[in-house]
């Protein structure tokens, strides 16, 4: 098993004929990823890297069952671009561009509520399943098939704790990239959650950003969690100068406490196992299967 | 992207917000001309630009500066430009603005406006909700600095999500908090829901007015204003984006943003190149652990070409803090290949005199370390970031 995607997810790409989703798409097809249609609103053929192209996710969907769609549509154009996909009843959309304007995520936010959709992103490598689905663009040439869930809001540390689980003889089960921005579609609960209900995952590694509040509503949500599976946490950052920010509000809102030794504290006291670098996650990994 | 306390008052104008007369000057010669201009008699505030806040308790450095903070009161119209001789061209320090402080290139004269009562507002989004938080407090000006660890229970939190706006219940709920009578409640829905728009219409991330005051028609007037926009939205408002003050910004950060890249300086002697804000922020960890320090760190994106690469690591090579370079790239996106031919062309033109620690690891990494290895240039690989900055406290250490 693994969480939210696997060799069976029918996936959509929203702006296929872009260049980076040519690259990107190519290399999820030869990593085994079941990539069945693709939408781009310009493009006048029928078929772009052997999937049917069409104009719309409406005609998409039509004929095809899809279980998930990857965004790779330009910033300005990803609020509708996700609104195609909510009303189409895609379950899940893994955003992937960075610079979406955070207004348009309230928006998206809204639209997300109630609906039958699961957004991941937006500015994430998305999510991938080692041999079975690659939804985004993570690099998969660094990935194994094992048993460790990966949850992160950061980007390239995301990958350092690949290695790590490597390092430690484990692979994952799945990777989910939350996404690097101040509002994003999904945040940790209910990863953590999924990771929890999946019988391969056998414990979680968590990487966090040292802005805003999410690993503290992570860390509020794992005290509670009954039937938890181990969670080892990193978050960098503690020895960077405070930056002065303009005016008071920002840190009204966080009550002064979104700096990273707030976060470990908070994240300690949760039960989650919290270490100062990347590089002791294996040696915590090895510790907890030793036993 | 921050704008000036002038511009920001524009804004609220062109958006119905009261606010002081006022205009902007250069020079000590043109503060008094606006003076003039504005008011007969006075009294004037004098207020320092500068993107920063806590102004009025700053001090300048310098003693042609004289003792006074970056807002003055002036009750007589000859002492304008001597006192905007003070401030200009002088660098005022805040709390905001570190200890470099900033320089002060131009000030804002404005009519001085006695209000019966003083409050604070801010505006901003709130991601835990989500939605735009309007923030409400009898506490004012620096004094808001304690607020968030002492008095928490003083700031009224309101929060609007998507698609709502403030109800007159809403306002009755400030008002009481602020112990305002109900005559209060036409001009603070009109204040509140004008302010509110302009931060919709305008993709704000943070408005502040602090302090706004009731006048004695009970009407509000922003007697100072933040703005804080969304980057990312800029593209929606040209005429905010050509506000941008690039006197305010650090020449190397604007040049490394030309080739799309983030440079962030710091005060110690190791150059830092990642892909990555993440990864700097635990190289800056680790290289403090081992007793250095980071001067600069530059963060490349993925989707560049070698050349942009190059000209990137030049601006870390030839900052005059570096002592020893890391560079430590988890390609994912960004091909490690490309990072080896922008580290060639880069010190084929400016050299390379000091350490450098190279750590590749992911997409093409084999590919590079050949191309660099052909090179003879004299860097050294490491293993992992822990590895890398290992060797680069060594080699630093030899160097010296």
């Amino acid at each position: 098993m693994s969480i939210l995607v696997n060799k069976n997810t029918r996936v959509l790409i929203q702006g296929i004929t872009g260049t980076q989703a040519s690259f990107h798409v190519k290399r999820s097809q030869d990593d085994g990823t079941n990539i069945v249609a693709g939408v781009s609103p310009n493009y006048e053929r029928a078929e772009y890297l052997d999937v049917p192209v069409y104009k719309t996710v409406r005609e998409a969907v039509s004929g095809n069952a899809v279980d998930a769609s990857v965004l790779f549509v330009p910033a300005r154009f990803v609020k509708s671009a996700a609104r195609e996909a909510v009303e189409a009843e895609i379950p899940l959309i893994v955003s992937i561009t960075h610079g979406v304007p955070v207004h348009d995520m309230l928006e998206i936010k809204a639209m997300l509520k109630g609906s039958k959709t699961m957004m991941i992103g937006p500015n994430t490598p998305g999510i991938i399943t080692p041999n079975e689905a690659r939804l985004g663009i993570f690099p998969e040439n660094i990935n194994q098939k094992g048993c460790i869930g990966i949850v992160s809001r950061a980007s390239t540390l995301t990958y350092e704790a690949v290695l790590e689980t490597n390092k430690a003889g484990l692979g994952q089960s799945t990777v989910v990239g939350l996404g690097d921005d101040l509002i994003v579609g999904t945040d940790y609960p209910q990863i953590i959650e999924h990771f929890c209900n999946d019988d391969e995952t056998k414990a979680i590694v968590l990487v966090g950003k040292p802005d805003n509040l999410y690993e503290q509503m992570a860390a509020e949500y794992y005290a509670k969690l009954k039937n938890k599976k181990p969670i080892i946490a990193f978050i960098a950052g503690e020895e960077m100068p405070l930056m002065p920010t303009m005016g008071y509000a920002v840190d009204i809102i966080t009550h002064g406490l979104s700096t990273v030794r707030n976060k470990k504290e908070i994240m300690q006291k949760s039960g989650m196992i919290v270490v100062d670098r990347t590089s002791e996650i294996h040696t915590q990994l090895e510790k907890i299967f030793r036993k | 992207m921050n704008i000036h306390e002038y511009q920001a008052k524009q804004i609220l104008v062109q958006h119905g917000i009261n606010v002081p007369d006022g205009a902007i000057a250069y020079t000590p010669a043109e503060a008094k001309r606006v003076a003039q201009q504005i008011s007969s008699r006075g009294p004037w505030m004098l207020k320092a630009q500068i993107q920063a806040g806590a102004r009025n308790d700053g001090y300048f450095l310098g003693h042609s500066a004289g003792q006074k903070g970056g807002v003055r009161k002036i009750t007589q119209i000859s002492n304008i430009s001597y006192e905007a001789a003070q401030m200009l061209n002088n660098t005022l320090v805040t709390e905001q603005t570190g200890t470099q402080g900033r320089l002060v290139s131009k000030v804002y004269v404005e009519t001085f406006k006695s209000v019966k009562r003083f409050f604070y507002v801010g505006m901003v989004i709130n991601s835990a909700v989500p939605a735009v938080t309007i923030l409400v407090s009898d506490v004012i000006n620096q004094d808001m600095l304690k607020v968030p660890s002492e008095f928490l229970e003083r700031i009224l939190h309101i929060d609007l999500a998507y698609g709502e706006t403030i109800t007159d219940k809403q306002i009755v709920k400030i008002l009481d908090f602020l112990s305002l009578d109900k005559k209060h409640l036409d001009s603070f829905s009109d204040f509140f829901s004008k302010l509110h728009r302009t931060f919709l219409e305008l993709d704000a991330q943070m408005i502040e007015i602090n302090p706004a005051g009731v006048m004695k028609n009970h009407e509000i007037i922003a007697l100072d204003a933040k703005i804080n926009f969304d980057d990312n939205a800029l593209f929606r408002h040209p005429e905010i984006a050509r506000m941008q003050d690039d006197y305010e910004e650090d020449p190397r950060v604007l040049r490394a943003l030309r080739y799309g890249f983030q440079y962030q300086e710091y005060e110690g002697n190791v150059g830092c190149i990642v892909n990555g804000d993440d990864l700097a922020l635990e190289c800056m960890d680790i290289v403090k652990s081992k007793g250095l320090s980071t001067a600069c760190s530059l963060n490349i994106r993925g989707g560049v070409d070698k050349d942009s690469i190059a000209e990137g690591i030049k601006i870390i090579m030839t900052n005059p803090r570096v002592e020893g370079i890391l560079i430590n790239i988890l390609g994912g996106f960004l091909r490690c290949n490309l990072i080896a031919d922008g580290i060639l062309a880069a010190t084929q033109e400016v050299g390379l005199n000091m350490p450098l620690i190279v750590r590749l690891e992911g997409t093409n990494k084999e590919e590079a370390q050949t191309i660099l290895r052909q090179s003879n240039l004299p860097i050294v690989f490491a293993d992992d970031t822990d590895d890398a900055v290992k060797k680069l406290q060594i080699s630093m250490e030899e160097n010296d």
